[in-house]
């Protein structure tokens, strides 16, 4: 148990664009964090951030690994930004989420392949192992993606928007999972519905050119108005929820 | 039609040309399946084209012409990169401005070169009578680098096409990697010129995978089909090109465009009875 990353003083963008300004934030084991914030506010930034994708212009990001060969990051993508049409199967896949622990050019081992075998079987997916990426419905790709950012057993799982592109029961079931897997590893979820967000989550991040921690998942129109986060608000059912009013700036 | 078969071997230039129909379909077979997969085949038409800038300055220099259009292909490749990062042109638009600026200074060269070009027409539609020793030894070696390269990291290149984002999270070094690719598909593409030209090559690359793809979701079985179709496809192609004496790069596009049709409605007659008895 610790930190696992600690982000100090850091901007990030270019010279005449920052996207991201002076943010300080850290995440330690088996935190929940449901980051927020309106379209182009830096959520995504932030998470490429996190995964060490781009360097800060300013300030630093640093990582605090317990042992050398752990799998720090879970990463689940947004659908979105997968090629449906690409000719990969299910099971590769889920192998490529053990890449990391291998030298670069190492097969897979039978030992691989049991486990992203018992990962899908974990999804009650397994029967579409040998499918095309391009046969599955939203929440069997969802499923599929969330296989692979599991694999390795990461310390840290990152979720970019997982309930866009899925049916309710997939929704119930994927809050149930995470709360399962919260007692093992830390999770940081964007997501644009406010109302599943505070139900699930530990503590909530506002990210809108700034980032504002708030340390609770219950929030209030004051602090989303004092924290400059106008979000876009979805709401599904009986969830219980308050409808905010846009704030002025 | 047995004749035209044994008189075609009789020739050096015919086994030549045989020799780099087989080489020219693995090369062509591996780095297809990779734009096709990845989406880069308007990328790939850009680098075909603007390596005839280099045909073209090689040629008014008395320079090989296939050393000019290398240069001119690795580039391209690059330079698309540069061009819509340094500069912020759009990656579509970039490949467009050095596909025809590649093409304009070729023509530009040739008309300035004193006397006539006679291999213009071959550069352009390909030809079976221009494949050399030397071509075959270059593709040899070709072939050689990149069968090592996609067996040892076979895994890698899949994941990085597939997603980029994710690959780089399991520590795959993607710019070396997507270097050393963009490469292949420079010199392979520079070296199927011989047999299909510029203009037609892009459909060399393309048609195979995606006959391939009717039959397999998978990107490994999709590369061994591509290679066999693409083999099939320049053996048809070069025979009627022998036999008619027509450029060797039109006779194989339309072979593979048969096959290609063929393939189609096979596809589609086995879905048909599939369901039916399903």
């Amino acid at each position: 148990m610790g930190k696992i990353l600690e982000i100090s003083n850091a901007s990030v963008g270019y010279d005449d664009d920052i996207i991201l300004r002076d943010i300080n934030f850290s995440l330690s084991d088996l935190d929940f964090v449901g980051v927020i914030g309106p379209n182009g506010g830096g959520k995504t930034t932030l998470l490429r951030l996190l995964l060490g994708e781009i360097k800060p212009v300013k300030g630093s990001v640093k990582y605090f690994p317990m042992a050398p060969n752990e799998t720090m990051f879970g990463y689940l993508p947004q659908v979105s930004s997968i090629d449906h049409k690409f000719p990969i199967s299910v099971l590769e896949v889920v192998l490529s989420g053990l890449l990391g622990r291998k030298r670069i050019g190492g097969r897979y081992t039978k030992h691989d392949k049991k486990l992203a075998l018992e990962m899908l079987e974990r999804m009650s997916i397994a029967d579409l192992r040998g499918k095309a990426i391009g046969e599955l419905s939203g929440g069997q790709m969802q499923r599929v993606f969330l296989s692979r950012a599991l694999v390795s057993h990461p310390r840290l799982l990152i979720l970019d928007e997982p309930n866009t592109f899925v049916d309710n029961k997939f929704e119930k079931e994927l809050y149930q999972l995470l709360k399962e897997l919260n007692k093992e590893m830390a999770i940081l979820m964007v997501s644009h519905d406010l109302g599943t967000i505070t139900t699930h989550v530990k503590t909530i991040a506002c990210v809108n050119r700034n980032l504002h921690y708030h340390p609770s998942n219950v929030i209030s129109t004051e602090q989303l108005a004092a924290y400059d986060c106008p979000i876009q608000l979805i709401t599904h059912g009986t969830v219980p929820h308050t409808v905010l009013p846009k704030h002025s700036k | 039609m047995f004749q035209i078969f044994k008189d075609f071997f009789d020739f050096q230039f015919i086994t030549n040309a045989f020799l780099a129909a087989l080489l020219v379909a693995v090369a062509a077979g591996l780095v297809g399946s990779y734009i096709v997969a990845r989406r880069l085949v308007f990328l790939s038409g850009g680098i075909t084209h603007a390596s005839f800038g280099g045909i073209g300055i090689a040629y008014y220099l008395g320079l090989n012409p296939i050393l000019g259009a290398a240069v001119f292909a690795v580039l391209t490749a690059f330079g698309v990169e540069a061009l819509s990062q340094k500069f912020t042109v759009r990656e579509d638009s970039a490949i467009g401005i050095l596909w025809s600026v590649g093409m304009a200074i070729g023509v530009f060269f040739v008309f300035l070169t004193p006397g006539y070009a006679p291999n213009l027409m071959s550069f352009l539609f390909g030809s079976i009578l221009t494949v050399s020793t030397q071509d075959i030894v270059l593709l040899l070696i070709l072939d050689a680098a990149m069968i090592a390269f996609f067996i040892l990291f076979y895994r890698p290149i899949l994941y990085l096409a597939f997603d980029p984002v994710f690959a780089r999270t399991q520590k795959v070094p993607e710019k070396l990697f997507t270097y050393i690719l963009k490469a292949f598909v420079a010199i392979t593409i520079v070296l199927s010129i011989r047999l299909v030209g510029i203009i037609l090559l892009i459909s060399l690359l393309t048609i195979p995978p995606t006959i391939a793809n009717l039959f397999t979701k998978r990107f490994d079985r999709i590369i061994y089909i591509s290679i066999i179709v693409g083999f099939v496809g320049a053996i048809l192609g070069l025979v009627v090109s022998y036999g008619l004496n027509v450029p060797s790069g039109v006779t194989i596009i339309l072979a593979l465009t048969i096959i290609f049709l063929i393939s189609r409605i096979t596809r589609y007659v086995m879905v048909k009875i599939k369901t039916q008895y399903a």
